[in-house]
Parts: C-alpha cells; sequence; structure tokens
C-alpha cells in the first residue's frame, strides 16, 4: 500500500466533559483517498473525536491540521466551508422541508437573491443517481421513515464539496441491502480522492470498507493499523480489552406449549395501508422476533399494539384482557415500548437520566410530599446498572450521555417497568458489541422471568441469534413465521424480499457478500 | 479549571449575579439596607411573583403565556364589582381568582385541542379579556368599599405584609409542584419532546391544559392582591404586566423553547430586576434611562445565557 498523504493530522488532543475524560492524549491522521474506520465500545469518545476534527467541539489540548497547516475551528460551518463534513450519529433535518431542500440546504443553487428550484433538483437527481440511495424527491423529510431520513443525511453531506466525510454510524438505520449500498458509495468517494472516517459498531462492515482501522478505548487510541491485519476477534479483544465469547448468550428455553398466552393480536389493520389483518401470538417466556425490510410495517404494528397508533380493526389481549388501545391502558397492562427513534420517540435529551427512566412509572415512587427522591434515584441506578448504562450519575442530562448509552437509557426504562409484554424495536441499534450482550442477557433474563418479548429487529442476525420464533413481513402483511433451526438469514430474506421480486435473489445475496455481516 | 466552574456558572449564573448586584448595592448605596426598602420591595414585587411562578410552570411545558396581564387587570375589576355588590371580601377573591382559572382554561383548551400556536391564542383571549374589563367596570375605576378587601394584601403578619406571604405560599406551591410532584416531571417532559412523553404515557394535551390553567389562575390572585394593595382598580389594555413576568422568567435562565427551567430562577430573575430598578431610584436615575438600562440588561442576560449553552465545548 503506497503511503497516503494526511488530510487532517490530530495531534495529541484531549477533551473533557466535566468529570469524563472523552478524549486524552489521542493523535490519529485521516488520509486522503482512504477509509479510516474508526471503532470502540459506547462512550470510547469516537463522535468526540470526530467532532473536534469537525468544529463541534473545541479540543481541550493539543493540535490539528489541515494539510499540514494549523487548523483552530469555532464552528461546523467553518469546517463545513474547508470541506470537513459530517453525518451525525443523531439525525438532524428540518421536518417540515422537502428532501431536495433538506439537501442543498445552505448551498442552494441560485439566480441572484432567487433560489432555483430546477437546478437543486436536477443536483439532488443526480446525487441519487450516482449513488444509487433512492429516496422521492418531494416528501417532506418529516414523513419518512428513518432509514430514509438516513439517505437525506448522507446525500446532503455528499453533496457538499467534501474533502473529509465523517459517517458516524451510517448503517444503524439501514435495511441489509441499502447498507451494502452504502459502502459501496464510500469506495467510490474514496476513490475520488475524498477522506472517509467510518464510525462502525458492525465490526464486519468496518473491516470489509476500511483501509485503515483505529481502535479506541477510554478516550485513548489502542493501535492503528490496516484493516487487514484485524479480524472481528481482534478488533473486539482490541476494543473491550478482553476476550468476549459470543455475542449472543444462550437462548432461554423455549416456552412450553401450555405456557400461558400473553400477547394475542386479532386482524389488526392500520386506518392507512401501514399494515393489514395481522394476527400473532406471544407466549409467557417467548423471545418473537418481527423481521422484514425497513417500511414493512413492523414498527407499525408494534405501535398499533402498544396503543399509540389508531387502528381500523382487530383487537390486541394481554393477558386475556383486551387493550382499549391507548398508552395508558398499555402501560397499565404490562406493556413496555422501546420506540424505534430514540431521540425523536423516547428520550428529553436535556433532562437527567434518572427522570428519562423513571417517566413512565412515577406513579410507584409517589409519596406524600411528592415524588420520593431516593427511592427513585435507587431504582432508576438499578434499572441503569442492570443494562450497564454508563453515566457519570444518574443526574446527567442524556445528551451528554454516547449515542449507545442513551440507547441503553431506554432499555433501562423498560426493565424498570417489569412488563409482561416488552416490545422493542431495533433496541440494540448503536450499541456496542459488549453492551449488545448485555442487552440480550437482560432481555433473557425478562422472558426466563415469564415476560413475552416482541423483537422488531433489521439485524437477521439479531433475530436468529435470540429470538424462539421470527414472523417476516413484507408491505405490512406477514408472510412467512420460522421457528428455531428454520430461521435461517436465507429464509427470512427471501420472505422479506417475497417471490417474483425480480431482484431479490440478487441482492438477497449482496449483504453477505458486500457488508459481510449480515444484520 | 474553567471546565469546573463553567458548568456551575452555568447553572446558578442568575442566582450568583443576583446575590453580586444585593452586594453592590449594600456597599454603594444609602437608603438600600434598610428594613423600609426592603419591605418595599417585597411589596411591589409580590402579584410579579404569584403570576411569574407559574408562568414559569406553562413555558417549561412548551407554552407561551402571554394573557396574564389581561387577566392582572381583569380579575380585580370582577372582584371588586362583587366586593361593592356584596361588601364579601372573601367572595370577591374567589371570584377574581375564578376569572382567572376560567381564563387560563381556556387558553389551554384552544391551544390543546385546537392546537393553535400559544403565543397567539393567548394574544387572541387577551384582546377579549381586555374587552370584558372594560364591560364589566363601565369604563371607569373601581375602588373597594369595605376594610376587608384592602385587608387581604396589607395585614401585617410580623412585619410582613400578607401580599408577600401570599406570594411566598405560591411560589412554594409551584416550586413544590414543579420540583417534587409526577405532574411537575410532565410538565418538563411534555416540553423537553413531546412525541417521547406521549410514548411513556403521559397525557400531553391535559398536562398542557393544566399548566394554561394554573397560570390563569395565578394571574388572577396577582391581580387581586395588587388591587387590595393599591385600594382600586382601573380598566385598561396594557400589557405591561406580562413583560415584567416574562422578563423575570427569562431572565432567571428557563427556556423559551421550554423542556428547561426552574421556579427557583424565576424568583431569582424577579429580584434581580426589581434590585435593579431599586438601585436605580435610590441613586435617582432618570426613569427614561432606566428603561434603556433595564432593556439592556434583559438582553445581556439572554444573550450570555444562550452563548454560554452554545459556544463549543
Ligand atoms: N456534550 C457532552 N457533554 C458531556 N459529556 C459528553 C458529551 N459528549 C460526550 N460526552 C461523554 O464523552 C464520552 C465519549 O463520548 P462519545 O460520544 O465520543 O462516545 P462514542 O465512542 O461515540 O460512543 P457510541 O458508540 O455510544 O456513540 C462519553 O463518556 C460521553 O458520556
Ligand atoms: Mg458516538
Amino acid at each position: 500500500m503506497k503511503h497516503a498523504e494526511a488530510l487532517v493530522s490530530v495531534r495529541n488532543a484531549s477533551k473533557r466533559f466535566g468529570a469524563t475524560q472523552a478524549l486524552e492524549d489521542v493523535s490519529v491522521d485521516f488520509e486522503v483517498g482512504r477509509v479510516h474506520g474508526l471503532v470502540g465500545e459506547n462512550g470510547a469518545g469516537k463522535s468526540t473525536l470526530c467532532k473536534i476534527v469537525l468544529g463541534v467541539h473545541a479540543p481541550d489540548g493539543g493540535s490539528i491540521r489541515l494539510e499540514g497547516s494549523p487548523l483552530r475551528l469555532s464552528s461546523p460551518a467553518e469546517g463545513a466551508a474547508l470541506g470537513l463534513v459530517g453525518v451525525a450519529q443523531e439525525l438532524s433535518l428540518l421536518p417540515a422541508m422537502s428532501v431536495v431542500d433538506n439537501v442543498v440546504l445552505g448551498t442552494e443553487e441560485h439566480w441572484g437573491p432567487f433560489v432555483s428550484e430546477r437546478a437543486n433538483r436536477r443536483r439532488v437527481e443526480t446525487l441519487i443517481d450516482e449513488h444509487g440511495l433512492e429516496v422521492p424527491l418531494d416528501a417532506r423529510a418529516g414523513s419518512l421513515s428513518v432509514a430514509d431520513q438516513q439517505k437525506v443525511e448522507i446525500l446532503r453531506a455528499l453533496g457538499r464539496r467534501s474533502r473529509l466525510v465523517v459517517l458516524d454510524e451510517p448503517t444503524a438505520r439501514l435495511a441489509s441491502h441499502e447498507a451494502a449500498e452504502l459502502l459501496g458509495t464510500v469506495r467510490r468517494l474514496v476513490e475520488r480522492g475524498v477522506a472517509v472516517v467510518y464510525i462502525s459498531h458492525f465490526l464486519n462492515e468496518v473491516l470489509s470498507v476500511a483501509d485503515t482501522v483505529t481502535v479506541m478505548r477510554d478516550g485513548r487510541i489502542v493501535r492503528t493499523g490496516p484493516a487487514r491485519l484485524e479480524s472481528h476477534a481482534s478488533l473486539v479483544e482490541g476494543m473491550t480489552g478482553r476476550h468476549i465469547g459470543e455475542v449472543f448468550p444462550p437462548k432461554p428455553p423455549a416456552p412450553a406449549d401450555d405456557a400461558p398466552v400473553v400477547l394475542r393480536v386479532d386482524g389488526l389493520s392500520a386506518t392507512g395501508a401501514e399494515f393489514s389483518d395481522v394476527s400473532l401470538q406471544i407466549r409467557a417466556g417467548e423471545i418473537l422476533g418481527l423481521a422484514g425490510l425497513v417500511g414493512a410495517g413492523r414498527s407499525e404494528v408494534a405501535h398499533a399494539v402498544y396503543g399509540s397508533l389508531a387502528v381500523a380493526s382487530g383487537s390486541v389481549e394481554v393477558c386475556g384482557h383486551r387493550l382499549s388501545g391507548s398508552v395508558d391502558d398499555a402501560l397499565a397492562n404490562g406493556v413496555s415500548l422501546i420506540p424505534e427513534s430514540r431521540r425523536d420517540q423516547g428520550l428529553m435529551a436535556r433532562r437527567p437520566v434518572r427522570d428519562n427512566t423513571t417517566l413512565p412509572y412515577l406513579r410507584r415512587f409517589a409519596g406524600r410530599l411528592g415524588i420520593r427522591a431516593g427511592r427513585e434515584q435507587e431504582a432508576a441506578s438499578e434499572a441503569c446498572d442492570d443494562v450497564g448504562v454508563r453515566a457519570e450519575s444518574m443526574l446527567t442530562p442524556v445528551a451528554a450521555l454516547s449515542g449507545g448509552n442513551q440507547q441503553k437509557v431506554l432499555f433501562a426504562r423498560a426493565v424498570l417497568g417489569e412488563p409482561k409484554l416488552l416490545i422493542a424495536d431495533e433496541p440494540t441499534r448503536g450499541v456496542d458489541v459488549g453492551s449488545k450482550r448485555a442487552i440480550y442477557e437482560a432481555l433473557n433474563r425478562m422472558a426466563r422471568s415469564g415476560c413475552a418479548v416482541l423483537l422488531v429487529s433489521s439485524e437477521l442476525e439479531e433475530v436468529i441469534g435470540t429470538c424462539h420464533r421470527a414472523l417476516v413481513m413484507r408491505r405490512g402483511r406477514i408472510v412467512a413465521e420460522h421457528e428455531g433451526g428454520d430461521m435461517t438469514e436465507a429464509s427470512l430474506l427471501a420472505a422479506a424480499f417475497g417471490p417474483g421480486d425480480g431482484t431479490a435473489e440478487g441482492r438477497s445475496q449482496e449483504p453477505e457478500a458486500a457488508a459481510g455481516e449480515p444484520r | 479549571m474553567m471546565a469546573q466552574v463553567l458548568p456551575a456558572a452555568r447553572r446558578y449564573g442568575i442566582a450568583v449575579v443576583t446575590v453580586a448586584l444585593f452586594v453592590l448595592l449594600a456597599a454603594t448605596t444609602d437608603g438600600f439596607l434598610s428594613q423600609a426598602n426592603f419591605r418595599n420591595i417585597l411589596d411591589q414585587q409580590s402579584a410579579l411573583l404569584i403570576a411569574a411562578s407559574f408562568a414559569t410552570i406553562t413555558m417549561i411545558a412548551g407554552g407561551f403565556d402571554i394573557s396574564a396581564a389581561s387577566v392582572f387587570v381583569v380579575a380585580p375589576l370582577f372582584a371588586l364589582q362583587v366586593e361593592n355588590a356584596t361588601g364579601n371580601a372573601g367572595l370577591a377573591l374567589v371570584v377574581g381568582v375564578a376569572v382567572g382559572l376560567v381564563v387560563g382554561a381556556a387558553n389551554g383548551l384552544v391551544v390543546t385541542a385546537l392546537k393553535v400556536n400559544s403565543f397567539i391564542a393567548t394574544l387572541a383571549t387577551s384582546f377579549m379579556v381586555f374587552g370584558a374589563g372594560f364591560l364589566i367596570s363601565d369604563r371607569s375605576v373601581l375602588r373597594a368599599s369595605t376594610d376587608a378587601y384592602p385587608a387581604i394584601a396589607r395585614t401585617r403578619w410580623w412585619g410582613i405584609t400578607t401580599g408577600a406571604w401570599i406570594a411566598a405560599g405560591v411560589v412554594a406551591v409551584a416550586w413544590i409542584l414543579l420540583s417534587r410532584t409526577r405532574f411537575g416531571r410532565q410538565v418538563y417532559a411534555v416540553g423537553g419532546n413531546a412525541e417521547a412523553a406521549r410514548l411513556a404515557g403521559v397525557h400531553v394535551a391535559r398536562v398542557k391544559t393544566i399548566a394554561f390553567a394554573l397560570a390563569g389562575t395565578a394571574a388572577g390572585l396577582a391581580g387581586v392582591v395588587s388591587s387590595s394593595r393599591t385600594l382600586s382598580a382601573l380598566p385598561s389594555d396594557d400589557f405591561s404586566f406580562v413583560f415584567g413576568v416574562i422578563a423575570a422568567v427569562v431572565v432567571g435562565g428557563t427556556s423559551i423553547a421550554g423542556g428547561e427551567g426552574a421556579v427557583w430562577r424565576t424568583i431569582a430573575g424577579a429580584f434581580f430586576i426589581a434590585l435593579m430598578i431599586n438601585g436605580f431610584n435610590l441613586h435617582q436615575v432618570d426613569p427614561i434611562w432606566q428603561r434603556v438600562i433595564q432593556g439592556a440588561v434583559i438582553l445581556a442576560a439572554v444573550s450570555i445565557d444562550s452563548w454560554t449553552q452554545r459556544r463549543p465545548t
């Protein structure tokens, strides 16, 4: 490999937030025409490292150079003007504006003071063609699925004349074939001389796309080296400092045939076309996977069961009690939901971890003089410990937690609820390998204690590794059911794409080939 | 060093600044450190504190309520009509507060059920309420006809007027409500992320409506206390009261965007402004210049707040 020149060099950078040393003496080069993979546990400092390069945070110490000359950014806008752009881990689109407007935002084609709609449109169309990221141009960004929103974010970054593109967990929200396409896009980008920083918890993805990999732990760099010298196991060991066996703990025993049915859904249909005639049952202690492509209607079913989405017909019964279709009633009957988007549907970013964890269950801590602070604190920190939330204290605002730890706060909330039925919509999105295991173990513990679990997941490996049984949805209907050994990536994917879909076969192979990691 | 000091300064900045101003005035200003002066400040602030402590809650819930001025003006007109007619000051108090409750609840329902922006909705109701004030008072000043009505706010207990005691009580209730109860948590949740709150089982519309209703009630009480102190009430369409309320809330550091803030902040903000005005008066600064400086200080306070929140850390 010939020596590539460094576009951005970080030297001895450090960054502290309160008592957290997020970065300590970090030195790294991001090179022209190379994909630089960045891996590490939640809170290792990956996002922070990129944020100091992009001008979101100023480093406390150390220096950054752009092509050899010192770089001191005071805002992300300054970074963007120099061609340093990022796709943040959390989405930041303007929901009321169209896809085109979002993509060209700040770089609109114009004629004097007038925005040229047509030129903008053409530019976005070209971008989409070039990179194969299909999104409806005129849709309002807020009305798109999370996956499509992610694509718009990526298009926005690609549309700038960027020299360094930071992708912070870009595929966490994408379906497997979309992820594969994105990896292709990344390769095309670097061929054009762009430097790419690629952060992901999908280690196989990093191994297949990156030229260079940097492993981080506790704010420090463990090592930087060529990706071809690393393996899944070596990365995990570098990240965690220990050897982790399997990602998936052994499944709890499958429920007996006479185990009581906890959830019975009968002929559920949405008011729109999101899903129709969905029927399913989950027994106590059973983990049921709901697989399918993004947009197949899985999240909508989850919301309908939880009562947060109105339905046209059908019924939901929990432990023989028919739910009235309100969130209140669901909570009162022991149903918990971990929603798909932690930022939009899950967390109050500026409120403390404690408040975010206990919000639905405050009644439990009611005393004569309001909430019993001591008890609440105790319960919250117990639940957070249970799923391995790493936070300075229970009073830290969740916004100050790393992405994966924010996700774990939502899980802690569900654990606190001691539900009879847990609906988890992509619960391990953005969570590192070690903590994933902690979450799976928490899931298993809940199942062992008799909780029924509905797991909506786009990661096939996760469905296969944790569920007793899986249903596959396609275009709003349940099209297949697989159990035990019948659950294979091939069988689930085939059902998700459906027969007669000409592209299905070709595509279904692609993720494994390109991403290496079935998702 | 900075890393430790800055968050603390950010969190308690307004309290620190208020105390600093107090010390400065105590050191430099004759007549500031006197019981009479403090009593005076307390009396003058009581109505504002009553309204502002609950306005804080509305603002944290993500609402922007400017109807407090109209309620403040009109509730005592209703109260005094009742007092003049029946001679019953207790009943007058209840009626005045009830007017606030009705207006506040109506605001809440319009905002949540009709989904009208709360600034616009409360601007509209303000005009209606101001109008009702002219109607009920027949466009004239109303005066208290009994000794009991002035006694509501002017009676002294341990040297402090009942008006100030009422303010202290209302502030305490708002404080506890917001920081220690389920309702308070739900207020923060609704203002911070309404969709997340809904999915966590919070009745978003109910919480907002209650917040508006409470703010209206508090504004009604503030109006009665103020008229009891001044012995009369005058119909007008003067919005200045609510600007004082919002200034106190915002200077205290409660976020206009909702989701963040605290009652203690509003108290600090109110006293900061009150001390500043008191200092001007004692130094006999021209009232016209007072306004200019006051505006500049509010702008500075809010800018510093947003600067510390936004600058890269
Ligand atoms: N704005 C902030 N204020 C306070 N602490 C912060 C802030 N941003 C990050 N941190 C802390 O710095 C550490 C590093 O966070 P960072 O977001 O860089 O982790 P990460 O490696 O990207 O993790 P993840 O994989 O979960 O996204 C964490 O302990 C986090 O809590
Ligand atoms: Mg991160």
